[in-house]
């Protein structure tokens, strides 16, 4: 018998998550060649560049939200890890503390310096800054940092009396000065080469100047000199450009039976607002036998307006009277994500470096299976 | 942690330098040698820097795919070194989409230990190792076309917010 | 070794172990106190002001007669991971 192709309906079923109350059913991937006699889902690019689409939802400097929606769920997961895992970021990575009478002890306030995001020059950042490594000979480690693989920071606070406070004055930020440090306090100070690429507006900078450091009081001083150098989130946190990247799967609501009045407005209360809109049945839908509408003309019916915005809470699969008029599920291959950055890269330019680590991994990797035959 | 080094000279500041010392790697997409300077213990890696040098004294890559014992040619195991669940998942699917694969899996025996193993095994028409390439260069395919679409969309949206 | 066989550490005479490769520049000055011709300032524990005292003068602070003295803070640089 020959294999008959399989129908749209068959189409979205397979690519549907079914979400019950209790359970979820139809997860993994099914479209492997051999998995459906008669039908080809072995891999071709051209049928992939005919499926696959990109929809961008929002795209403001740190935080972008876009679709992917026609890959497989090991790939869009492969580009979250990347991003945030391996992209190289400047942080601070050595502090050198010459003095410091605060509360904090020194170990603390590295911590906290080393958490600061902080801002700079594209050009700079990205292509004049190189790795540093640690020399093999410990001692030739003061000649290892150059201008291109070291930034050097300061921060130098010392909280006095203010003369000028008026009596009685409580608030600490007038009875002295200097007594909170914040992440504006701290200095760059560009070395060689640097001050070509980190100039202006290209200054490294904190990305949020209100960061609050330390609190001093009088006679405690802060003094310290910081080293800036690249790292990636797979080995310090601290490293990660993005605040998160996360993705979710699509929801798709779909209304089977009829949903009227009353109903229709409890159902819209179940989900966000936005997803479930009110429309009036229409004569024209009422006329049709079978519909569920007959007889129910003007009366307002249920309409999924916006699943996008669900969040699949499962409120409606709780309640007695949509029991049978509603399913819900995921799209397997539509994924909507979310990148925040911290402010070093800007999100998009996050998402393509990802896609290209992954593409220069694989492509080292080939060069390492061709070297292993040999 | 925090590890203090109590010295009696200041560290001379970032330098310029005259005759510039680049490494070889760029600055994105870096190569794996790269994790190994970041992780250092800052006190007790005497012993652990020679031999790192003696592998890396050209600056080369150390050799991260392996072909494990008692794989044949159309059926065989690699074994990757510093990967994970990104590039392990990634692969196993692009390899099952190919036709002539019978089975692809992939597992990382120690979650402490950096490696993965990734077994194919292929039916007469090709060899395991064939089988492992045709599916990093698909994986590279398929980043150039996520890439290309991307940049698409990106300027189709701001052009539609702009206007 | 044993209790007896202990001596103080003295100036210069080398690194600890816990610093582990780090050089010493062995010029810098640093009377940790043996050495008379040092004075030492101490912070008083009631009055916070810095009392100087040197080798076996009385332990007291000089404006409130507190006996209660800390030790400043070192004034070598000490270098962490911001980790």
């Amino acid at each position: 018998m020959p294999h008959k192709p399989p129908t749209k309906e068959e189409l979205e079923r397979r690519k549907t998550v079914g979400i019950h109350e209790e359970t979820v059913t139809n997860v993994s991937a099914n479209d492997f060649p051999m998995n459906y006699p008669g039908e080809d889902h072995s891999w071709d690019i051209e049928a992939f560049k005919r499926n696959f689409r990109v929809e961008f939802h929002q795209n403001d400097p740190f935080e972008a939200s876009f679709s992917l929606v026609g890959c497989d769920a090991s790939i869009a997961n492969a580009f979250r890890r990347i991003m945030i895992a391996d992209i190289p970021t400047l942080a601070v990575e050595t502090v050198f503390i010459n003095n410091n009478t605060s509360v904090i002890q020194d170990e603390v306030l590295a911590h906290r310096l080393g958490l600061i995001p902080f801002k700079g020059g594209r050009e700079g950042l990205h292509k004049f800054l190189k790795w540093w490594r640690r020399p093999a000979d410990e001692s030739q480690i003061n000649n290892s940092y150059y201008d291109f693989n070291t930034v050097l920071l300061r921060l130098d606070v010392r909280c006095e009396h203010n003369e000028d406070a008026a009596p009685g004055e409580t608030d600490p930020t007038k009875l002295y000065k200097h007594a909170h440090v914040y992440a504006r306090d701290i200095e760059f100070c560009p070395v060689g080469r640097q001050s070509r690429y980190f100039s202006g507006d290209d200054v490294i900078a904190p990305v949020h100047p209100d960061i609050l450091i330390a609190k001093l009081r009088p006679g405690q001083e802060i003094s310290l000199t910081m080293h800036m150098h690249k790292g990636v989130g797979s080995d310090h946190a601290k490293f990660s450009p993005v605040a998160t990247a996360s993705y979710r799967l699509m929801p798709v609501i779909q209304i089977e039976r009829p949903i009227l009045g009353a109903d229709a407005e409890k159902f819209a209360r179940c989900f966000p607002r936005g997803v479930i809109g009110l429309e009036p049945v229409t004569k024209e839908e009422a006329s049709r036998k079978g519909s569920g509408y007959e007889g129910h003309e003007g009366e307002l019916k249920a309409v999924v307006v916006d699943p996008m915005r669900d969040t699949v809470s499962r409120e409606c699969l709780r309640h007695e009277e949509f029991k049978g008029k509603v399913k819900l599920g995921r799209r397997r291959d539509h994924f909507i994500f979310l990148v925040e950055s911290t402010g070093q890269w800007e999100s998009d330019a996050i998402f393509l470096e990802a896609v290209a680590h992954l593409k220069k991994r694989a492509q080292d990797l080939e060069k390492q299976v061709i070297n292993m035959v040999r | 942690m925090a590890k203090a080094k109590v010295k009696k000279d200041e560290p001379t500041a970032a330098e310029p330098a005259s005759d510039v010392v680049m490494d070889e790697a760029p600055t994105s997409h870096q190569p794996e040698a790269a994790d190994d300077g970041m992780s250092v213990d800052a006190n007790e890696n005497e012993d652990d820097i020679e031999e790192e040098e003696d592998e890396e004294e050209e600056e080369e890559e150390v050799q991260r795919v392996r072909l494990l014992p008692g794989s044949t040619p159309t059926a065989a195991s690699f074994e990757f070194l510093n990967e994970g669940h990104t590039l392990g998942n990634a692969l196993r699917y692009i390899i099952m989409k190919n036709p002539e694969v019978e089975f692809c899996a992939y597992a990382i025996p120690h979650p402490s230990e950096n490696k993965m193993n990734v077994r194919i095994q292929t039916f007469e028409g090709t060899t395991a190792i064939e089988a492992l390439q045709k599916g990093l260069r698909d994986l590279q395919e398929l980043c150039d076309v996520v890439t290309d679409k991307f940049i698409d969309a990106r300027e189709r949206f701001v052009a539609a917010s702009s206007s | 070794m044993s209790r007896e066989e202990y001596q103080v550490p003295n100036t210069g005479s080398g690194n600890s172990p816990a610093i582990g490769g780090g050089s010493f520049n062995a010029g810098q000055r640093d009377f940790s106190g043996e050495s008379g011709g040092g004075v030492i300032y101490y912070i008083c524990g009631d009055c916070a002001v810095r009392v100087p005292l040197e080798r076996d003068t009385p332990i007291r602070c000089q404006k409130c007669g507190a006996r209660v003295l800390y030790k400043e803070r070192t004034k070598r640089m000490v270098q962490f991971e911001a980790r």
